[in-house]
């Protein structure tokens, strides 16, 4: 483990997508590795099928369960639109990592409201907030590695690859492993690895 | 992986594991031998009851859940009366319900320890008002404890049996949103044997007619008796392990940050570089320990208290410092926000502000920016579930008045019938307050109402309210409105589990974590209580539940409608743990004509708008088989999947 002040994830998405056992699961391969942990979790109405936030932090520094606005390290997004809803907890320069199949909101499809094309969140995210770009159809590789609900394996898979990511992928591999049931371990693990690999190809690692 | 809820209940002292601020508590309560616990859910407190629930058992704790947050008080209170350790909780807004009790009894004290665990909602992220229960604690003279880690969260429950064990008092354990929803490490303690062995502890009541009758005679002694106790706890809170004094002893600026607030203030210190202060951490917003409050004070030349909500430590500062002759700047509520939760940047804003030094970030540019992002970003309320039966119940409420009448309703995952496309929820207050709002509405609005479209509709009012809610405090609205004659219609939607909090179980099923309880039937309350009509009806039938709501507004008095059908997540939650299928359905593209009736009348959210088709589509992955869909749709294009999917 290298001794680190705070590192700060911000995990959102629409309720139902899984968006808290991702969290729980970064939050126990920080723990692991040995860092102090913070995570914050909204419960209750907030969860049906409206836009989640959950935040996991570790390091020396960290207190509260909310990551700071402006201190985000990266957001790793579930939905591409979900992005930006909490955009203003992403450092200048960090990261996000997104899942780009769109869930369109009831709101769209009754024409109160206009989703917007991926170009026009990636033109925030790389324009006004200096980030880093990594999207991909997560969905897509999540029914490759065997059922759509491996979607945040793929996705925590992708994570592991950032730059100065500070948690092992082999201990994160290991708590999923350990959290899913036993007959889904292997597809978990094909989703983890197609995470992996998407990550690298957007890397050019 | 190891349950939570199973670590909850680890005999291994030593061991570090991550928890919920609430499954600290429960933890907490059962290292200091707890033996009853009676709560009614309430998010943000409701872990904790759940996690009691499943450890009660092997852990010999009694342990129920409620009807009530008052029932829930009283069954705890009674027990610790008679010696045992008691615990209840609640929301903020559940105090309210149990404050009649909670009153009335504090000069009553206890014998064993009796922690209240009341849950603030900073933000309202899942409540209806933002009250500050620390003001409670002033109003009853009760003290307040509040953590300001999840490890804090489970040594101060500990400590507050003890607390309440050694002064016969009441304490509350006050917690919010961002500390009972917080995750962090926390290291186990040493179990009790009792608790280790599962053994149920039984207490003894001593009667005593002159505590426990609170008669005037009686009960005059009690005032004195509580601000005597308070006083002696203020005391006692000088020397105790969650207040303390840090930073720079010699520096002549200071921070009072009581309960979580300590959290923010030592993010955003660290954030602004900022060493020369001195931190008075408190554990105790109320009552504050005057001694080490002297002790802080000692060569201050200005303070800043950095509080969430209302300036309850403020208060008491100020008023110490008034009576002390003290005249030295004291910020607080004009630096920090009264409204809404505390967060880094407001702790790094106000310490900046009060230190006279240049924020770490420029806020203004990062408003800016997130401003032009949110432009583009459409709004994604949370939404009644796919599948979910109260959708189809205000669907056919709506139908059959006409979207005319006035929908009064409660609160449960149903308030969301507020939001486009049903908007069949015209009023909500509080819990069971939807049947007292239609009463009154329709005193006051029958006589507005022309004879010739009385004719028509007898009824303009329809209230919906859950079985949960129904039980909670429905029971005294519905008899006042059947004694006084009145003339409403009331929808029970009995989804068979408290659905919002997490499927809690309640009299509606008669399940209990501890086997089954006795189940009352809403339709048989109604019925002996004298409602005019009273029909049941699966809401899954939408054209049958229409119809009984159309014969029901044709009954002069006070109708009562059950809408029985079991709640969509908790049913496809049990279906997926058993690894069973579900039928998905499809949209048929030579049958849709496109009407968006499915969208913008009935407005499920696996539906969604093809735009280039100019068609309705269905999410498979989001589609939970009830078949709504295809009862509402005039053309057929809703079909099942053939065979089924999952």
């Amino acid at each position: 483990m290298k001794p680190i002040k705070e590192y700060n994830i911000v995990i959102t998405g629409v309720g139902g997508q899984g968006v808290l056992t991702a969290a729980n699961i970064l939050g126990w391969a920080a723990l692991h590795a040995g860092y102090k942990v913070r995570m914050g979790e909204v419960h209750g109405m907030s969860q049906r099928f409206g836009s989640v936030v959950s935040y996991v932090r570790f390091g020396e520094e960290v207190y509260g369960s909310m990551v700071p606005e402006g201190k985000g390290d990266v957001i790793l997004s579930f939905e591409p639109v979900e992005a930006l809803r909490y955009i203003n907890h992403l450092k200048q320069g960090g990261m996000v990592v997104a899942n780009t199949k769109p869930i369109v909101p009831v709101q769209v499809s009754m024409g109160q409201a206009r989703y917007p094309s991926l170009g026009e969140i990636m033109e925030i995210v790389e324009e006004d907030f200096k980030a880093k770009w990594i999207g991909f159809n997560a969905e897509e590789l999540a029914v490759k590695a065997g059922n759509v609900i491996t979607t945040n394996t793929v996705l925590i898979g992708a994570l592991t690859q950032i730059p100065e990511f500070p948690l092992e992928e082999d201990h994160v591999r290991e708590v999923i492993r350990l959290s899913v049931p036993p007959k889904a371990v292997d597809m978990n693990m094909k989703a983890f690895d197609l995470g992996v690999k998407a990550a690298k190809d957007i890397l050019g690692l | 992986m190891a349950k939570v809820t199973d670590m909850v209940l680890w005999d291994k002292p030593g061991e570090k594991v991550l928890l919920l601020g609430n499954q600290a508590i429960a933890r907490g309560a059962l290292e200091a031998n707890i033996a009853v616990y009676a709560a009614y859910p309430g998010t943000p407190s409701s872990e904790l009851t759940d996690t009691m629930a499943v450890v009660a058992k092997r852990a010999g704790v009694y342990m129920e859940y409620s009807t009530n947050e008052k029932v829930a008080f009283e069954t705890a209170l009674a027990a610790a009366w008679s010696g045992l350790r008691a615990m209840t909780a609640m929301k903020h807004v559940g105090l309210n319900v149990a404050a009649d009790t909670f009153m009335s009894a504090v000069g009553m004290g206890v014998e064993g320890g009796f922690v209240i665990m009341v849950a603030d909602d900073p933000s309202m992220w899942s409540s209806q008002n933002e009250q500050d229960t620390r003001v409670y604690g002033k109003f009853a003279n009760v003290p307040v404890l509040e953590p300001s880690s999840p490890q804090e969260a489970k040594e101060m429950t500990k400590y507050a049996f003890e607390l309440s064990e050694k002064f016969k008092h009441f304490v509350i354990l006050r917690t919010t949103t961002r500390s009972s929803h917080a995750r962090g490490e926390v290291v186990l303690g040493e179990l009790p044997e009792e608790i280790k062995a599962g053994k149920r502890k039984f207490g003894k009541f001593e009667k005593d007619p002159e505590r426990f009758v609170d008669i005037p005679a009686h009960a005059r002694k009690f005032h004195p008796l509580i601000l005597e106790k308070i006083e002696k706890i203020r005391e006692e809170f000088n020397d105790m392990p969650f207040n303390w004094i840090e930073g720079d002893e010699n520096a002549k600026v200071g921070i009072i940050a009581p309960g979580l607030a300590y959290a923010y203030v030592k993010e955003a210190l660290h954030w602004l570089g900022v060493e020369n202060v001195k931190v008075l951490k408190l554990g105790t917003p109320f009552p504050v320990p005057y001694g080490l409050l002297e002790k802080f004070m000692d060569g201050l030349e200005k303070v800043l208290i950095v509080e969430e909500l209302e300036p309850v430590v403020e208060e008491q500062v100020k008023t110490w410092a008034y009576d002390r002759g003290l005249r030295i700047p004291i910020h607080g509520k004009d630096l920090v926000p009264r409204v809404y939760e505390m967060t880094t940047r407001r702790a790094v804003t106000a310490i900046a502000k009060f230190l006279g030094l240049k924020l770490p970030i420029d806020y203004e540019e990062l408003d800016e920016k997130y401003r032009k992002a949110l432009e583009i970003v459409p709004p994604r309320p949370p939404s009644l579930c796919p599948a979910c039966p109260h959708r189809n119940s205000f669907y056919a409420i709506r139908k059959a008045t006409h979207a005319r009448g006035i929908y009064p309703s409660d609160i449960g995952c149903y308030t969301l019938g507020v939001l486009p496309p049903l908007q069949t929820v015209d009023t909500t207050v509080a819990m069971g307050g939807s049947i007292g709002i239609a009463h009154g509405l329709e005193i006051a609005q029958h006589g507005s109402i022309s004879e010739e479209q009385r004719k028509k509709e007898k009824k303009i009012i329809v209230a919906t309210i859950g079985d949960s809610t129904f039980f909670h405090t429905g029971l005294p609205a519905l008899a006042n409105a059947i004694y006084n004659r009145s003339n409403i219609v009331i929808v029970v939607l009995d989804n068979l589990v408290t659905a919002m909090t997490g499927d809690q179980p309640n009299p509606s099923t008669g399940q209990t974590p501890h086997g089954m309880g006795k189940r009352i039937a809403i339709e048989d309350v109604a019925k002996a209580m004298g409602a005019d009509f009273v029909e049941v009806v699966d809401p899954y039938d939408i054209k049958a539940t229409y119809e009984t709501v159309k014969k029901a507004l044709e009954v002069e008095g006070v109708s009562v409608i059950v809408s029985r059908q079991v709640c969509a997540l908790y049913k496809i939650g049990q279906m997926k743990r058993r690894g069973e299928k579900w039928p998905v359905y499809y949209v048929d593209e030579d049958k849709c004509t496109g009407c968006k009736i499915c969208i913008n009348a009935y407005g499920c959210p696996a539906i969604y708008w093809d735009e280039e088709k100019k068609q309705a589509r269905i999410e498979p992955s989001m589609c939970w088989g009830c078949g709504g869909c295809a009862q509402i749709c005039p053309f057929g294009a809703f079909k099942p999947v053939e065979g089924g999917d999952e």
